[in-house]
């Protein structure tokens, strides 16, 4: 097959371009009802099939909820949910109905073997069947899958991004974020990349994993597949990710002749663009630029790829094609971060303070996340696991915080102290014999800290606490000549630093040490 | 995956709850690391998960310290409802937080729905006696009506802190047992009910 020509178009109308009809057409296939229900229909018509989706996150709950962290980790791997899906492309209406029956056989049989276990949680939910009734009517979205309440995938991008938020400051929905991430890792290489697709029902799986928040692993997928979700996403937005607005001065813009005009306008109207689309928008084209930097390999120049995914992303092929030319201009200062997700309890805490205060940050975000999650309805024992997790390890970061920045207070106070006694040693060298001299040397070690605090307060030096008191120093006199800091570092200095750094490192095991014990 | 929870200690889930500043922190400071802070740094929300022998059966046990004036009700709503016992701490030296238990235990008992939760009533800084606002027959009396414990610890001393943390423990491990022992009673049956009561909802 040659996918070189545009010709294969006409012999496979649903490859790329078309695919677009398909999705807004109502082809059972392509449009996965997710998106068809409204929750009134959640809430009454597929009332079954929630509650066996329910029993199945209760029954994982019953097993994990009174376990060690490591396996409530498990919980937010892949396996299960990827165990219990066949990928089959069964025909229309029939393949709904073979579906729900598969999932409650499923459902009954991994009931069965858990009904012992799970007795006492079963209860428990029962409980809390009634206490949610009492509660306010939105309670009741208990029941129903978040995929479909406050999906991922076919939302607004402002949506999206709330919904799928990456922990770490970059606001890009996650599936875009772990596409983008893996084809740069594995398909810039891969020949016809963006131009073969992935299996419909895998790519449509991976989707509803990311809409259920499931974590996923896309190392377990082919290229084609992660080519196809990011596709599927870009497809999905409502608006196009320029802007109904901007889109034809977009179009516009790409089509001016003189280079330079062009990328000058371009530019503007990037700068235009809200935030996040501008974010999303530099992503998807430094990421396909990437693409097409690697054309010896993958055979997809800026034509080809302007060509698959112009529909794609709701434009015509020139303006990809020129956005792809001038992408260095446009977007120098993108860079595609790795997105690592926020640690879980299984993990060691970092034991840099920096790296401590960004993952505090993230830990901070995803909290904020699972409340407001819960706070629309989405409230299970999973879930509630999490909460209490995710706030463990933030009250466990800002401890570790505070004892580093301890620490490094009172390393810095004895770095400042020992620039004093190195000052007060030169001195004594400097203005007396060297019998004296060598008397003060040892003086000086054996009275350490005691001394130098005493002359602080003559000196001016930056030491803050002094509490201590001793007579015995003699030096006074001759220190005010002394600045500190210009003092090289010698020796001494470094050694106490080095001591310093060596002892935090051994109170920073020792803590996690402690904190594995708990 | 299928690892059963015979296998792993039981885990119970305490919160603690009062009015900013009568020593929810530093009760839970106490009991989790024996120390004790002096100043005051109001909390947001802390958790922490400590393992402990509770009548020489080892069990876990997590520890909720939450802000004491809320003003996010959604947030502390989340907490409230995984919370399996509460620790309804005052300061016997300021009447107002002992009223304020009052609230704090309506607020759990409309979210919890459960009159019998595990729930103590603790009168903190004993050791300032001088400083005393609140009797101890006033914080027993109303503990009588609650149908709960009072006890006066003090954060400071030591005093009562493993006391407080222990006895809710047992009393939320009772509580499971019971809720246990009603459930293998009853059958597998039972169970079948359930299942189709929470279908009709
Ligand atoms: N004397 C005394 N002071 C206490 C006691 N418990 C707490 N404090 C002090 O009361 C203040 C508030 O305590 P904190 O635990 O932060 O209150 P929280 O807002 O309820 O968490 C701090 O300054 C503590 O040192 C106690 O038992 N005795
Ligand atoms: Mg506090």
């Amino acid at each position: 097959m040659d996918f070189e020509s545009p010709d294969v178009m006409k012999d496979f109308p649903g490859l790329y371009a078309s695919e677009i009809h398909k999705t807004k057409s109502n082809d059972p296939e392509y449009s996965d009802d997710a998106e068809k229900v409204t929750k009134k229909d959640i809430l009454i018509g597929k009332r079954k099939d929630k509650k066996d989706k329910k029993d199945k996150e209760r029954g994982y709950a019953a097993l994990e909820g009174e376990s060690s962290a490591e396996e409530s980790y498990e919980v937010r791997s892949p396996s299960k949910s990827k165990k219990s899906k066949s990928f089959k492309f069964p025909t229309k209406s029939r393949e709904k109905r073979e579906k729900s029956r598969e999932k409650d056989k499923e459902v009954t049989e991994k009931k069965k073997d858990k009904d012992k276990r799970t007795d006492k949680k079963i209860e428990k939910d029962k409980e809390k069947c009634k206490l949610e009734k009492k509660e306010k009517r939105i309670k009741s979205e208990d029941w129903c899958d978040i995929g479909e309440v406050l999906p991922i995938f076919g939302v607004s991008l402002k949506l999206a991004i709330e919904h799928g938020r990456c922990h770490d400051g970059i606001d890009l929905p996650v599936p875009v974020r772990a596409c983008i991430e893996y084809i740069e890792d594995y398909g810039l290489s891969f020949e016809n990349v963006y131009k073969v697709s992935g299996p419909k029902s895998k790519v449509l799986h991976l989707k509803k994993l990311y809409n259920q928040r499931e974590h996923v692993n896309l190392l377990d997928y082919d290229v084609p597949t992660v080519t196809s979700l990011l596709k599927m996403f870009l497809r999905d937005l409502p608006e196009p990710v320029f802007t109904s607005d901007l889109l034809i001065r977009f179009e516009e813009a790409g089509a001016i002749l003189n280079v330079a005009v062009r990328e000058k306008h371009l530019k503007i109207l990037v700068g235009n663009l809200p935030e996040s689309n501008r974010l999303l928008l530099s992503w998807i084209i430094v990421h396909l630029y990437n693409v097409t930097l690697n054309e010896r390999c993958n055979k997809m120049n800026v034509q080809n790829i302007a060509l698959c995914l112009s529909s794609t992303l709701q434009t015509s092929q020139r303006l990809l094609t020129s956005l792809l030319f001038h992408c260095p201009a446009l977007f120098p200062n993108t860079v595609l971060e790795h997105y690592v997700y926020p640690l879980t309890s299984t993990s060691q805490l970092p034991d840099d303070p920096e790296v401590m205060e960004q993952e505090l940050l993230k830990q901070e975000s995803l909290l904020a996340q699972i409340h407001s999650e819960m706070n629309v309805g989405f409230i299970s024992k999973q879930r509630e696991e999490l909460l209490w997790e995710v706030q463990r390890i933030i009250t466990q970061l800002k401890r570790k915080l505070k004892t580093a920045h301890k620490d490094r207070e009172m390393l810095f106070e004895k770095i400042d102290e020992q620039h004093v006694e190195e000052t007060v040693e030169n001195e004594a060298e400097r203005s007396t014999t060297p019998t004296i001299s060598s008397e003060a040397e040892v003086q000086s070690e054996c009275v350490e800290e005691t001394r130098v605090i005493e002359t602080d307060a003559t000196a001016e030096a930056p030491v803050s606490d002094a509490k201590l008191s001793d007579s015995s120093s003699c030096e006074k006199s001759s220190l005010k000549e002394v600045e500190p800091p210009e003092v090289p570092v010698s020796v001494p200095e470094n050694k106490l630093l080095n001591n310093a750094l060596a002892l935090l490192q051994i109170k920073n095991t020792f803590l996690n040490n402690l904190k594995e014990s708990f | 995956m299928s690892k059963k929870p015979v296998t792993q200690p039981a885990l119970h889930k305490v919160i603690m709850v009062g009015s900013g500043g009568v020593g929810k922190s530093a009760l839970t400071l106490q009991f989790m690391y024996d120390e004790f802070v002096e100043d005051y740094e109001p909390t947001k929300a802390d958790s922490y998960r400590k393992k402990i022998l509770l009548d020489g059966e080892e069990v876990q046990i997590d520890i909720l310290d939450t802000a004491g004036q809320e003003d996010y009700a959604a947030i502390r709503d989340n907490y409230f409802r995984s919370g399996e016992g509460f620790l309804c701490i005052f300061s016997i030296t300021e009447d107002e937080s002992f009223q304020a238990t009052q609230d704090f235990r309506e607020q759990i008992l409309r979210v919890k729905n459960d009159e019998n939760i595990p729930f103590l009533l603790v009168g903190n800084k004993c050791d300032l006696e001088e400083r005393r606002k609140v009797t101890y027959q006033e914080a027993s009396d109303r503990a009588k009506q609650w149908g709960v414990t009072y006890v006066e610890t003090s954060a400071k001393t030591r005093e009562h802190v493993d006391k407080v943390f222990f006895d809710l423990m047992r009393e939320i491990r009772a509580r499971k047992m019971e809720e246990n022992k009603t459930n293998n009673g009853r059958g597998k049956d039972k169970n079948k009910r359930k299942k189709i009561k929470c279908v009709i909802l």
